[in-house]
């Protein structure tokens, strides 16, 4: 048992009374830190009910499955000799893994985003926090910042144990690791530029609706329906219009990203594209200050 | 320690909740008191910076509202009149989260939070989900996040809100002793003045938004209040032997009511009754109404508006000074049945 503090007034030795805090108040900083931290482990469902936990850990356990069943495979083939052919065919690599799981990350924001704006809203949570000692823009991006680490951390993970189970299971592990090490920036820049847009997307969707269920349909619109339109334009014979769409469809710009940071050239759906490749990265990093930009005038607004 | 001056907030839409309010408050426990829809709860936003105002400004702690805000923020606890509890939480999770975004360091946050759980009556429950609380409980979490940064001034709003009898008398039991005990100055809004003129050694009432009076409680009471007696039969007997004792007394519906000067109509009550031999069923001091406060009060009238410290010289000795315990009603004796 830890020490009690003396008693000061008479009465019950259970009641130690009020004491007042002398310690160090941290500031700004400190609470967006401590935000940061709390929207990442709630987008988890950490802190909170079992039912919440249910839809990240099914989502993030599908993310992860390509991911092991490569290395599964790599194990196998290991085994039996046949490594150098496995390496060779690499139905999904780091360059492609993502378009592979990209509908999995839509899914995963839409369920987790609305519940930090949303819920923070429905429930009246705000009021406590702009009541404290922080702007509401430090609201907004600390939030913001959990959300998207939370979704970059879904997207490295399975890279992680596809450069883990590459790197370990070759017979050469010094050589294996030269072959894989200079995959890992492109494979960041490309997981930071996702986890940002697609975050920042979802949470600006559901910072404008609180109610659950319109958020998560929002956000699946969002994802899904540039991409559809451009399609339907192109077909029409609108290369300008179906150019214009395909640099603001989320979707989209993550292949052009992907292309840029992997040194490919854009797939052939693409041919009507006549802009230099990293006009992807441009449209992105202006698409992700509009955003943030609009959540944070959300919370400046709202009133409680 | 509070100043406000010309306070106006219009709300789009064209209503008026704040209609140049200027008054200063001084530490100490202070009731505010108005109707619904008087401007408490706007008032309390725009002292927090949550709300801005149309025209007019305020300090705390000298600290202007609108330029001055994360400051005063640092030093206040706020309890919001409506839920403001996600489900999902426990109440441990919540207020130490709620530490950490006040600045406290992880470890202080810790042990704050279970200090002030159990400061407000919360042991084992504190682990489940809110979800799941009464709302006794959860208006207890409201108070708790509302100290856990240890502020200089507590703003409540209508923290009785929905609780039962007892757990209003727990409440209110809670805020005098944060206000008495620990010298944290509490604002109390609430419409039921017969609540928090229990706790209260200050009233601020304020109606459609202007200030109506600000004075010590000690001015409030003694003037209107009055004791409600029922009994089963006799009670013209019982009307007639208390008037010629010298009581005033109406008849009103079932009961009596008898004005109330001191507290010497209890005992003369009693003893009548017993001399009578009836039988008492209730005898119980009938709270003051809100309007009672407005006709009868000395500053009345020229309290509205630009009523200062300058209106109403009773606000000046109102002050840190304890004048809880004079100012606090006589308990109603429990009323005895047969």
């Amino acid at each position: 048992m830890s020490a009690l503090p003396p008693i000061t007034r008479a009465g019950s030795i259970y009641d130690l009374g009020y004491r007042r805090y002398e310690g160090p108040r941290l500031g700004r900083a400190h609470a967006i830190r401590s935000l940061v931290f709390h929207s990442f482990r709630t987008t988890f469902g950490i802190g909170r009910s079992g039912r919440a936990k249910a839809a990240p850990i099914i989502l993030g356990a599908i993310a992860i499955l390509p991911a092991v069943i490569i290395v599964g495979g790599l194990t196998v083939a290991a085994r039996f000799g046949f490594q150098r052919q496995l390496d060779e065919t690499d139905l999904i690599g780091y360059d492609n893994y993502f378009s592979a799981i990209t509908s999995i990350v839509v899914l995963f924001c839409a369920a987790q985003a609305p519940e930090l704006f949303g819920r923070d809203q429905r429930h009246g949570v705000l009021a406590l926090y702009f009541a404290r000692a922080l702007r509401r823009s430090d609201y907004a991006l600390g939030r913001l910042l959990g959300f998207m680490l939370a979704v970059l951390l879904m997207l490295l993970i399975p890279m992680m144990i596809l450069f883990i189970g590459r790197v370990l299971l070759s017979t050469d592990i010094g050589g294996s690791l030269g072959a894989n090490l200079p995959r890992v920036p492109p494979v960041i820049a490309q997981a930071a530029v996702i986890s940002a847009l697609y975050g920042a997307l979802s949470m600006a969707v559901s910072a404008y609706s609180p109610r659950r269920a319109y958020a998560t349909a929002g956000i699946i619109a969002l994802f899904v329906l540039p991409g559809l339109v451009a399609g339907i334009v192109i077909g029409i014979g609108s290369s300008t219009i179906g150019t214009w769409l395909v640099l603001l469809s989320p979707n989209t710009i993550i292949d052009g990203t992907d292309a840029l940071f992997f040194g490919q050239s854009l797939g052939e759906e693409y041919f009507f594209i006549s802009l230099p490749i990293w006009a992807f990265l441009v449209s992105a990093s202006v698409e992700i200050g509009v955003v943030v930009a609009l959540i944070i005038r959300r919370f400046a607004r709202i009133t409680i | 320690m509070i100043a406000t001056s010309g306070l106006t907030k219009v709300y789009p839409g064209g209503i008026t909740a704040l209609d140049g309010l200027t008054v200063e408050i001084e530490p100490g426990i202070i009731g505010l008191v108005g109707s619904n829809g008087a401007g408490k709860s706007t008032l309390l936003k725009i002292l927090l910076g949550l709300l801005e105002p149309t025209s007019g400004n305020a300090t705390i702690f000298e600290l202007p509202v609108a330029t001055r805000g994360i400051e005063i923020r640092e030093l206040v606890g706020y309890m919001p009149e409506h839920d403001c509890l996600p489900p999902d939480m426990t109440a441990t999770d919540i207020v130490s989260h709620l530490a950490l975004i006040s600045g406290l360091p992880r470890a202080a946050a810790r042990e704050r939070t279970a200090e002030v759980l159990r400061h407000v009556g919360l042991y084992e429950e504190r682990y489940r989900a809110i979800g799941g609380y009464s709302t006794g409980m959860k208006q207890r979490v409201k108070l708790a996040q509302a100290l856990v940064h240890d502020p200089r001034l507590l703003l409540l709003d209508e923290p009785t809100n929905g609780l039962d009898p007892a757990g209003r008398d727990e409440m209110l039991e809670l805020i005098r002793r944060t206000g008495t005990e620990f010298g944290i100055a509490v604002i109390v809004a609430s419409h039921l003045l017969g609540e928090i003129e229990r706790v209260c050694d200050h009233l601020v009432a304020i109606e459609g938004g202007r200030l109506l009076r600000s004075a010590p409680l000690g001015s409030f009471t003694g003037r209107t209040g009055s004791l409600a007696v029922e009994v089963e039969e006799g009670r013209e007997a019982l009307v007639e032997r208390l008037a010629a004792r010298g009581l005033r007394v109406v008849v009103d519906g079932p009961a009596i009511l008898i004005d109330l000067v001191d507290e010497a109509p209890f005992d003369i009550v009693r003893d009548t009754v017993v001399e009578l031999d009836l039988a008492l069923v209730r005898m119980e001091q009938r709270r003051h109404r809100l309007e009672d406060l407005f006709r009868d009060g000395p500053a009345a009238g020229n309290g509205s508006g630009a009523a200062g410290s300058g209106a109403d010289p009773g606000l000046a000795e109102s002050g840190v000074a304890g004048s809880s315990a004079a100012a606090a009603p006589p308990a109603p004796p429990p009323a005895s049945g047969r």
